[in-house]
């Protein structure tokens, strides 16, 4: 039986603080979880690249962290992709004073308090991993990627 | 028209380069020419929404991209920007072999000095327009 992978997909915005909590705490469930294996792709290669890239919340179950309450990547995905097994809107959890900063966007600018940000949004991207049902995985392949991690 | 000129990366997420891509472009957009440059994100760029479309349709973008697949410069130009410079980052890392750059998530200190590097030829090019 193929192993079990869940896709994330982060909107990185650019132009707040929501966007850099969406990215680093996606990037942390990356690395850090280990009880499942998970798996990312550039939210703008749905335009830019192909049908591969265009197949995969077809492929995998995927759930999508968004910094704002455009919900971009959400949306995209659902547009481009397929319909998605579960979403994290960051606003929600940091409030959307926080969300829409766009004085503090910069890794470097980062506080702790921005640090225990990324920690509650990573820790409900995982709750919404736990609630994927694991027979939603379609067992196909996924090659279309040289950007994000698989 | 708007005329700040939108800079505008690709902030890819699966490798270093995406985010000295997205370091660059908000490093310009901050420090260098708060005043003549913003950034759009380019996930909205990516929606279609009428709204992202009005936001970068004829203004002068600047992309920043972390790979060959162009994705900033070929959403943008696909979205109707006008890209007056496509800027690759692995074009600044070839001029720095055997350095280690960070990881997706942070970078390290030789990957700060690169996009510094990179944040700067993006303000020139900016300041010479005005």
């Amino acid at each position: 039986m193929s192993e079990l992978k869940v896709g994330i997909l982060s909107c990185s915005g650019e132009e707040c603080l929501g966007g850099t909590i969406s990215r680093l705490a996606t990037r942390k469930v990356l690395e850090e979880l280990k009880f499942v294996n998970t798996v990312t792709l550039c939210l703008p290669l749905y335009l830019a690249g192909g049908k591969e890239e265009r197949n995969f919340a077809k492929v995998f179950p995927t759930i999508s962290v968004d910094g704002c309450n455009k919900l971009c990547a959400k949306r995209s995905t659902e547009k481009y992709s397929g319909k998605i097994n579960g979403s994290v809107d960051v606003s929600k959890i940091i409030g959307n004073e926080n969300s829409l900063n766009s004085k503090i966007v910069r890794n470097k600018d980062l506080t702790e308090e921005h640090l225990q940000m990324v920690d509650e949004v990573a820790s409900e991207i995982i709750k919404a991993i736990s609630n994927i049902n694991p027979n939603s995985y379609s067992g196909k392949t996924f090659r279309g990627c040289s950007c994000g991690d698989q | 028209m708007d005329k700040k000129v939108k800079v505008i990366p690709c902030s890819g997420i699966g490798k270093v380069f995406g985010l000295m891509a997205r370091e660059a472009a908000l490093e310009t957009v901050h420090e260098l020419c708060p005043n003549t440059s913003e950034t759009v994100c380019l996930a909205y760029i990516v929606t279609g929404d009428k709204e992202a479309k009005e936001k970068i349709e004829g203004c002068e973008c600047i992309t920043v991209d972390g790979c060959p697949k162009m994705c900033a410069a070929k959403n943008v130009s696909l979205t109707g920007g006008t890209v007056i410079e496509e800027i690759k980052v692995l074009d600044t890392v070839k001029e720095h072999k055997g350095k280690q750059f960070g990881s997706p998530t942070q970078l390290s200190a030789d990957g700060e000095s690169v996009v510094n590097e990179i944040a700067t030829k993006i303000a020139k090019i900016i300041n010479e327009k005005n």
